[in-house]
């Protein structure tokens, strides 16, 4: 069965929050919804689960309109960025909660609340107040409460984000172990574009009440559908070169200063290439810099170095703009020096420069 | 001296000034209480000088004669109980009609105030956020002003020298303060707990009862505290409302101890003793639940 989010706006007296958003997915899938603050995923995600309703559009599972329900009769589960457990039950409680609501028989609901507490490995916590459980504790106790009802949708508003950074990762697998083991659908919130590649199986990029980008992790880093996702998804972000035209079968960016794009060879693209103004994107991981001059390289100065661990963080200015190049961390690069840049021809992106498009139509210049 | 050990005792002397200050204020404030209790305790012979902390022959006649209502003046030839028209024999009368309206008022205010407060805290309308300012405005209003119109309310009602009049006086005087106490304290209770359980599946009544009252019990406490409070202790309203001796709440009535030929401080001071046992015990049973169960651990860390 799908699950269609059908045409759907929302308004806020007269802020739009969303605008006419459509997404399609099916059973069992890994969806995340991820954007900035303001992007209206956050809202979305409460238009799934009912607590908001849409001013306009309809939410379909198969071939049922759910739009109306109350959120208590969707069957769905919802974790809550702050956890929302209640504070004066034990853990046993607060996960037996909803069975109890539903008239579960009482020895169904401890059958049910020991499975779940073993899978989220909490038994030993079921008699304590939330209020005498760590943020983790905390975390897996709501999760549990909505595993229990075996509700056909979770919904998952930045569950991770009240979390210190190691613990993040911990329950970043354990999240993605339990969504394996249940095989629930899953619609997932976060700002933090790093969970969304990791954990999903698609990911809808959000801004200003649209839907930029709906694809695999893969699609959405590898050929970004606009220059938001381009921008958005990838850390440190995309350098943008504005102002590029075709000139000569090379790509030429204008403006005070104008240079040739250090891209070897623009194959059978060049000729689909619009005539407009265009802005290129390459990833710092995605060019290569030489110490040494190098035929046809575009010539730069170093401004900054830090070193991230594995790799470098290379700050340079090039032709007066600023791009930062990512580098292993054993060159021995030195702010103040020269250096030689090459990009990937393979990860060169073209956006129009009006409509802010991706102008490929696959990955990369060449093919 | 070394500079540390100078630190240290300079952090000594300003515990001990600290605890000097708080030991002396906690006498200063005690010191009428622990009179009234001594007092209470004294047999007449030592009513007169020179006055003393400590009774020298503690006798608990005093309470004998509130809490059994036989007169001592008039009983004391015949050793018979004659009645009488001396306060004792209404003593508790008061004490009930104080308990009756205090927990009456209490209950109602309580009630309301709390489904109001939630109300304008869950509920979008227009002019709801006049409710909570304005009731509190009314609170400012010194209540001298408000018995009279208030008094005249009650004429028209034909509730005059009734419990009821009391009551409703009291709700009135505690209500609006009740329902600021509490709205501020239901904007402290995360939404999210209620879209929680109403995910969960339950209806808006169920999460009411289930999830908001028993996270705002801290808050009804202080409130329902505070409108025993004012009720057990307004003499204002009884005065004025009340016409028959034994409609009297405890406040009205300890004061009949200043009329006529006596002025018997040792009924009086036991009348006071035990005015206080009502709130002290609901004070100690309830003291733990203000501060403890408060949302901590509902929402993040």
């Amino acid at each position: 069965m799908t699950i269609r989010v059908d045409n759907i706006s929302k308004r806020f007296g007269k802020t739009e929050v969303l605008r006419a958003v459509s997404l399609e997915f099916t059973e069992r899938e890994f969806i995340t919804l991820v954007g900035p603050s303001g992007c209206g995923k956050t809202t979305l995600l409460r238009i799934l689960s009912g607590l908001e309703t849409p001013s306009s559009g309809e939410i379909w599972h198969g071939d049922k309109p759910i739009g109306h329900l109350a959120p208590g009769a969707r069957d769905i589960a919802m974790v809550f960025q702050s956890y929302a457990l209640y504070p004066h039950m034990d853990v046993f409680h607060n996960i037996a909660y909803g069975l109890r609501v539903r008239h579960t028989p009482a020895d169904e609901i401890r059958r049910r609340v020991g499975e779940a507490a073993k899978v989220l490995e909490i038994s030993h916590l079921l008699e304590r107040k939330p209020r005498e459980l760590s943020g983790g504790q905390r975390q897996r106790v709501a999760l549990g409460r909505a595993m229990v009802r075996r509700p056909w949708l979770f919904l998952l508003d930045e569950p991770l984000s009240n979390l210190d950074a190691k613990l993040r990762v911990t329950m970043r697998s354990e999240l993605k172990r339990v969504h394996r083991a249940l095989e629930t659908t899953t619609v997932y919130v976060t700002h933090d574009q790093l969970e969304a590649m990791t954990m999903s199986d698609r990911i809808a990029v959000m801004d200003g009440g649209f839907v930029q980008q709906f694809a695999t992790p893969e699609q959405i880093y590898g050929h970004p559908a606009n220059l938001f996702v381009a921008g958005f998804i990838g850390s440190p972000p995309m350098n943008f070169i504005t102002d590029v035209a075709l000139s000569d079968g090379r790509l030429v960016a204008g403006g005070a200063q104008p240079v040739t794009l250090p891209v070897l060879r623009i194959d059978r693209f060049a000729a689909a290439l619009p005539r407009r103004a265009m802005t290129a994107g390459i990833r710092p991981q995605d060019i290569a810099l030489s110490l040494s001059p190098v035929a046809d390289a575009m010539a730069a100065e170093v401004q900054m170095v830090q070193l991230l661990g594995p790799e470098k963080l290379v700050e340079v200015t090039a032709a007066g703009r600023m791009l930062s190049v990512i580098v292993d961390a054993v060159v021995p690069v030195k702010a103040g020096e020269r250096a030689w840049l090459l990009f990937d021809p393979l990860r060169v992106h073209l956006f129009d420069a009006d409509t802010q498009r991706n102008v490929l139509p696959a990955p990369g210049l060449v093919s | 001296m070394t500079p540390m050990s100078r630190v240290r005792a300079r952090r000594w002397l300003g515990q001990a000034c600290a605890y000097a200050t708080l030991v002396a204020i906690t006498l200063a404030i005690c010191f009428p209480l622990m009179w009234a209790l001594s007092t209470s305790l004294k047999p007449k012979s030592e009513l007169s000088t020179p006055p003393t902390l400590v009774p020298h022959a503690p006798t608990l006649e005093n309470y004998r004669h509130l809490l059994t209502g036989k007169s001592q003046y008039f009983a004391g030839g015949s050793g018979e109980y004659q009645p009488t028209t001396a306060p004792p024999q209404y003593f508790l009368s008061w004490f009930g009609n104080s308990i009756i309206v205090s927990l009456g008022s209490t209950v109602i205010s309580i009630v309301i105030s709390t489904l109001a407060a939630y109300s304008i805290t869950r509920f979008r309308y227009k002019g709801r956020m006049a409710v909570p300012y304005f009731s509190l405005l009314g609170y400012m209003v010194p209540s001298i002003i408000l018995v009279f119109p208030l008094f005249m309310v009650m004429t028209r009602l034909e509730l005059t020298d009734s419990l009821w009049s009391l009551t409703l006086g009291y709700v009135s005087t505690t209500l609006p303060f009740c329902m600021w106490l509490l709205w501020a304290f239901f904007r402290g209770i995360p939404v999210e707990l209620e879209e929680a359980a109403m995910i969960d599946g339950a209806s808006r009544l169920r999460v009411f009862g289930e999830i908001v009252l028993p996270s705002a019990l801290p808050g009804i406490i202080a409130a329902a505290i505070f409108s025993m409070i004012v009720s057990w202790n307004d003499y204002l309203f009884a005065r004025v409302f009340m016409n028959s001796v034994d409609h009297y709440p405890l406040t009205v009535g300890v004061m009949l101890f200043f009329e006529g030929v006596h002025v018997d401080w040792g009924l009086m001071m036991a009348s006071a003793v035990l005015m206080t046992v009502p709130m002290a015990v609901l004070f100690m049973a309830l003291q733990r639940h203000l501060v403890a169960g408060f949302g901590a651990g509902a929402v993040k860390g």
